[in-house]
């Protein structure tokens, strides 16, 4: 999972509690706060923050449980280049707003 | 509008159906006026849609007004998000008023609980099958096509829907009048759909994104609703304070009265902060979706109409209840706070956005 994803999907965690999170490949999303309009938002923001389409056959629950099947799914979408690979590990993501900033 | 915009409207009587006065818009071009390409490729020019509604508003019925406000604000956009011949030519029928479009999400189950509706679409290669039932939806008796908004797996995740263009003299395709005096004039009813076999170019955008883009567009189908409001209450309190103004009491007017004016007075401060909300949130809605601002505005709606229709109701006295006269409006008015996302639905809405419209109030200098 590369900083942008984790910095765009930061702002959705909600439940996250007062301390940082470091975000695994296992981090679950619905359980942070990511109920239905809440990933329809972020659908809209990875498709815009990446310029991809997420293939309709991934338009899943599945692809949206946890934040390393989203990631694959986003990394499957990415130029080679991008260096995406979609088994990358944890990344921590202390206080990063949706810009991607530091707001600590 | 501008004022010679509107000779179109002058012609029709009062009583004209919304499907007459979505026809009479659509030939003089004020439908595609509304958006910002033309072609509610791009979403509304939300000076435009307000003035547009309010034009409608002060000559027409409620329900020919919801009739026209549906198809401008929410049914039009989501047909544009459909590339095929198909669903462009329905379009452009739809936009030269030829033909008028229902917007069909609501289920036989709940509004408030969109996820557990029933309706299913089965997908094949080529060919697709949409079975199921809509309740309460505005020019279902008239309209040309329907959208349908269907589940094609079951299950609640927001992935699980997808838009549908089902033609109205389709086989399977049964419809209903509702049985409501208050609605009949937005061509209100039912329909169920037995089987009804299309060919897959009736897909309308993604498969999946059903609820993304019912999301994106009944954020400006709110803002319409609060731009309709802020006309509706503008019209009634000027009724109103033309009526208190003739209606002798003592020596002078019932206007006259403190308990009258204050009361009046109240009404105008809320349409005041409605109209506000509208000038400071119709911009985010319009252009960007925003769905925290299209639920303010609506969760704002809602109760302003309640109030001022009520107070008015009040102040009219028993002349209020005179056939077509505010105490009808005002039950036809129940809208605002019920269709387009109840009160209870765009406040929860509202309430899960709640640390970033707080943060949003900080003035510049206490940002932290």
């Amino acid at each position: 999972m590369d900083a942008r994803f984790t910095a765009l999907l930061r702002p959705f965690l909600k439940h996250t509690g007062p301390d940082d999170l470091t975000l695994t490949p296992d981090t679950d999303l619905r359980a942070l706060g990511v109920d239905s309009m809440q990933a329809i938002e972020l659908l809209f923001a990875v498709e815009d923050t990446y310029g991809i389409t997420l293939p309709d056959e991934e338009l899943n629950d599945t692809t949206f449980a946890t934040a390393g099947s989203l990631w694959r799914v986003i990394a499957a979408q990415l130029p080679e280049e991008a260096g995406a690979r979609p088994d990358d590990g944890p990344v921590s993501a202390p206080g990063t707003g949706a810009d991607g900033r530091a707001t600590a | 509008m501008p004022e010679h915009g509107s000779a179109p409207l002058d012609a029709l009587p009062p009583t004209a159906s919304g499907s007459q006065v979505w026809a009479a818009l659509g030939r003089a071009g004020l439908i595609a006026e509304v958006y910002r390409d033309g072609a509610a490729g791009t979403g509304v020019d939300p000076g435009r849609l307000a003035g547009l509604l309010g034009a409608v508003d002060a000559r027409f019925s409620l329900a020919a007004t919801l009739s026209a406000s549906v198809q401008l604000a929410t049914a039009l956009p989501l047909l544009a998000t459909g590339r095929t011949p198909v669903a462009r030519q329905a379009l452009e029928r739809a936009l030269s008023g030829r033909a008028t479009l229902a917007l069909a999400a609501t289920d036989v189950t709940a509004g408030t609980d969109l996820t557990a509706l029933r309706t299913e679409v089965r997908l094949d290669d080529d060919a697709l099958e949409v079975t199921g039932e809509k309740n309460w939806i505005a020019n279902t008796v008239t309209a040309e096509h329907f959208l349908v908004l269907a589940r094609h797996r079951p299950g609640r995740h927001f992935t699980h829907f997808t838009w549908v263009l089902v033609p109205a003299d389709a086989p399977g395709v049964t419809v209903r009048p509702a049985d409501s005096a208050l609605f009949a004039d937005s061509g209100a009813g039912h329909v169920t759909f037995d089987r009804v076999r299309l060919g897959r170019d009736h897909v309308l955008g993604r498969t999946g994104f059903g609820l993304p883009l019912f999301a994106r567009h009944i954020a400006t189908e709110r803002l319409a609703g609060a731009q309709w409001a802020v006309a509706l209450c503008r019209r009634v309190l000027t009724d109103t304070h033309r009526h208190l103004a003739g209606r002798a009491h003592g020596d002078g007017t019932l206007w006259h009265l403190d308990a009258v004016r204050q009361r009046f007075a109240a009404c105008l401060v809320r349409v005041r902060e409605l109209h506000a909300l509208v000038g400071a949130l119709a911009k985010e809605v319009a252009e960007h979706h925003d769905t925290t601002a299209a639920a303010t505005l609506k969760a704002a709606a809602g109760p302003t109409v309640q109030h001022v229709l009520t107070t008015c109701g009040q102040l009219w006295g028993a002349a209020g209840f005179a056939t077509g006269g505010i105490q009808e409006l005002r039950a036809q008015a129940a809208l605002f706070g019920i269709g387009g996302g109840a009160d209870e639905v765009v406040l929860g809405t509202l309430a899960d956005a709640a640390e970033s419209v707080l943060a949003g109030l900080a003035p510049p200098d206490t940002a932290r």
